[in-house]
């Protein structure tokens, strides 16, 4: 039996921290980074006495992000207590929700490997407060709790066990993050661990309906991470079930850097967290006018920019999901392209080189340095023929590096297009003269040869000749 | 000081926000035309004789004073007592959590490693009740349990409300004893627990309730042990409790008539 055979059933925990400016219980920053125990006071430290306050932004933007993913929302909803006992978990136990989250119920659409659409269910959205943060001393003088990052309201998004496949789960998180950031819950920094998530795996027989034993990993700090790890648990599961063992059902951590998964606890050590509901606070009660108020004030989400980008501009499928992957692109493809008045040639900008340099830096799409107005000009420049396809390549580079208007980089550079008949007719003829052979050649019926003879012109002129004359005076000066 | 502490505290989102009084005004002695319920229950099984006949003396003291006091029925007793253990170690478990020896109160001077720290300075630090309502505490609230515990005790707290609400239709006030006995020696019944916890029967429904209560001491037993008399309002009905208490204090000059006695 081979990896054919078998189906891979997994569910997600994501867990994402809410951009709000205080932290869900008191009013300290929740500002990444900051000396350690910075941003915390008595309430975030859990000295004794002290009593959580409910931030109303954190209900906010939970709803927020609830309506954006397709939930249906709790108007009866609670906090509960979570106990579990850890250095980094100051009161010793989280405040979170159990049995009746802020949202529920809801879906976002992804493409499968396939480019089909399809629907992955959300089970529920709930708030809860992230613990604080454990320094491990390199020197083995012990571990120093850090608690800045102990009450940053977090949403936990639980998805129904309906993805396939890594490439699902890729496409899945990726689209709750777009998401996020077109609501502005989250900036969604994968780095900062502001989106971390939990999978869960199982795999089972081809048609099998029951579900296998699924094993929860943790641990993953990067889209590559996950899709490694997943990768790399299809193949142990698989591996245990025809060697005729069993899986069972624990919890892993994914190491990056050896590439495999270590048992952190099994089922016979689960923890009982032993749920209550918080008796320091209060239910929270949203009213229908709330929540329809929050609707009303939600941007235009990716799924309805693709409609519109696919409807009314008339980009393909790939150039729409890609322009709307990220909130960055979107806004940058919609200003540029009305500026511009030419939205392909934005979406492609976008799609190669743009996206291809962003990779090679490893930034987010937040970190494009200029502006949609720069690549509004650039895209203008190469319209109206001041300069060439090839060196607006080499404008986008020196954008990245130093940004500023592109037609400023281009007269700095001395990069205008050469577009003199005059001028390019003496180049033209400069290379004729020194590469006889290749004028030979393309008299015997060698079209190739006039490839050769306008690269050798290019390279004279450093890119700058505009190339519909040059081989328009080339084919003249050789027919003659 | 309730004029001090009354009204919402925006730390606090259990409180409720409702405009403030002045309590002081309520100290008027005159209990005319106020009706008070006296719950059989409170008097009789358990209950020492001689605080029995206190409350029933007192009762008489309100009626001839001008109140109406009728008997009737409140049979809550032993289920708020059980809620009561049950929310409150619940409660107290994951509260006490925090305790570690770490960052403030007591840390053992005994231990080479982390787990020893939390491990002794709890064993040493916490008292024999506050260990035993940790167990009792975790033990309810476990998966399996919770349902069959902490949540039935959650719907009896509401029907324990609801059957004081019957009450405060009819009447202002709910007289009882504050406690089932005079007071006992210290460490005289330590060692059994459920009678520790039985001596709480009174007041103990009042809490679970949430409703206010006072004490006022009313009158003392053969040995010269005092006897307290409690009277219960409705929420924020406090005033009523002030104008009762005040009017029964002015009456019976407790504390010109039972000069207390130290005894050797």
């Amino acid at each position: 039996m081979s990896r054919e055979d078998y189906e891979v059933v997994i569910g997600l925990e994501v867990h994402c921290e809410l951009s709000t400016k205080t932290k869900i219980f008191c009013s300290c920053s929740t500002e990444f980074g900051g000396e350690p125990n910075s941003h915390c006071c008595p309430v975030c430290m859990a000295m004794p006495g002290t009593l959580p306050v409910l931030n109303e932004k954190v209900v906010e933007y939970a709803v927020k992000a609830g309506l954006a993913t397709n939930c249906s929302i709790e108007k009866n909803s609670k906090n509960d207590r979570k106990n579990y006992f850890y250095p980094d978990n100051p009161k010793s136990y989280q405040i979170s929700q159990f049995d009746k989250p802020l949202c529920y119920e809801g879906y976002v659409t992804i493409e499968d490997e396939e480019g089909n659409e399809k629907k992955i269910r959300i089970e529920r959205i709930h708030i809860e407060e992230d613990a604080g943060k454990l320094n491990h001393d390199d020197y083995g003088r012990g571990s120093f709790v850090d608690l800045n990052r102990a009450g940053v309201p977090l949403i936990e998004v639980v998805s129904k066990p309906d993805l396939r496949s890594s490439y699902e789960v890729e496409a899945y998180m990726k689209k709750l993050k777009s998401i996020f950031e077109y609501i502005e819950v989250s900036d969604c920094k994968m780095q900062e661990g502001s989106l971390r998530a939990d999978v869960n795996v199982s795999i089972r027989k081809k048609g099998a309906e029951k579900l296998g034993t699924r094993t929860e990993m943790k641990n993953m700090n990067s889209f590559k991470s996950i899709v490694r790890a997943i990768e790399y648990e299809i193949d142990r599961q698989i591996e245990v079930v025809e060697d005729g063992g069993e899986v069972i059902q624990e919890t892993l951590r994914w190491d990056d850097i050896s590439g495999r998964t270590f048992s952190m606890r099994d089922k016979e050590d689960a923890q009982d967290y032993r749920y209550f509901p918080e008796p320091d606070l209060v239910a929270i009660k949203l009213s229908e006018e709330y929540i329809e108020n929050i609707r009303k004030s939600l941007p235009e989400l990716p799924e309805s920019r693709k409609k519109r980008y696919i409807d009314d501009i008339g980009l393909s499928l790939k150039a729409a999901n890609f322009v709307t992957s990220s909130k960055y692109y979107s806004l940058m493809f919609d200003k540029s392209s009305e500026i511009s008045g030419n939205p392909k040639a934005v979406s492609n900008w976008l799609m190669s080189d743009i996206a291809r340099i962003l990779n090679e830096k490893e930034l987010e799409p937040d970190k494009i340095p200029f502006t949609a107005e720069n690549l509004a000009e650039l895209v203008v420049l190469i319209d109206k023929g001041t300069i060439s396809n090839s060196i607006g390549k080499k404008v986008l580079e020196e954008l990245f590096e130093n940004p500023k208007e592109p037609s400023k980089i281009i007269e700095e550079k001395g990069w205008v297009q050469i577009s003199d008949e005059g001028a390019i007719k003496e180049v033209v003829l400069k290379v004729l003269e020194n590469n006889s052979q290749s004028v030979a050649d393309y008299k015997a019926g060698k079209d190739k040869a006039l490839g050769f003879l306008v690269g050798q012109a290019m390279k004279e002129t450093k890119g700058k000749a505009n190339p519909q004359l040059l081989n328009k005076l080339f084919i003249e000066e050789l027919k003659k | 000081m309730l004029n001090l502490i009354a009204g919402h505290d925006k730390k606090d989102s259990t409180s409720i926000d409702i405009e403030k009084k002045d309590y002081t005004k309520s100290l008027v002695n005159d209990v005319k035309g106020m009706k008070i319920g006296l719950p059989k229950e409170f008097i009789g099984e358990g209950i020492n004789e001689e605080v029995k006949n206190a409350i029933l003396d007192a009762a008489e003291k309100y009626r001839s004073l001008g109140a109406e006091v009728e008997q009737c029925s409140l049979d809550i007793g032993k289920e708020a007592l059980a809620t009561y253990y049950i929310i409150a170690c619940a409660e107290a478990s994951s509260n006490l959590g925090r305790f570690d020896g770490i960052r403030y109160g007591y840390r053992s001077e005994n231990y080479d490693n982390l787990k020893d720290i939390y491990k002794n300075s709890r064993s040493e630090g916490f008292g024999a009740e506050v260990k035993r309502r940790i167990i009792l505490g975790t033990y309810v609230l476990s998966s399996g349990y919770y349902d069959a515990y902490y949540k039935k005790a959650q719907k009896v707290r509401t029907v324990i409300i609801n059957e004081y609400n019957k009450l405060f239709e009819k009447y202002d006030l709910i007289l009882t004893p504050t406690s089932p006995t005079v007071a006992f020696k210290i460490g005289e019944k330590s060692s059994n627990p459920l009678e520790m916890y039985l001596a709480d029967i009174c007041t103990v429904p009042v809490n679970i309730a949430g409703l206010p209560g006072m004490s006022i001491p009313y009158s003392v037993d053969k040995n010269g042990m005092p006897i307290g008399i409690q009277l219960v309002a409705k929420h924020f009905e406090e005033e009523k409790i002030f104008r009762a208490a005040y009017t029964m204090e002015q009456n019976i000059k407790f504390r010109e008539k039972y000069k207390p006695e130290f005894k050797k």
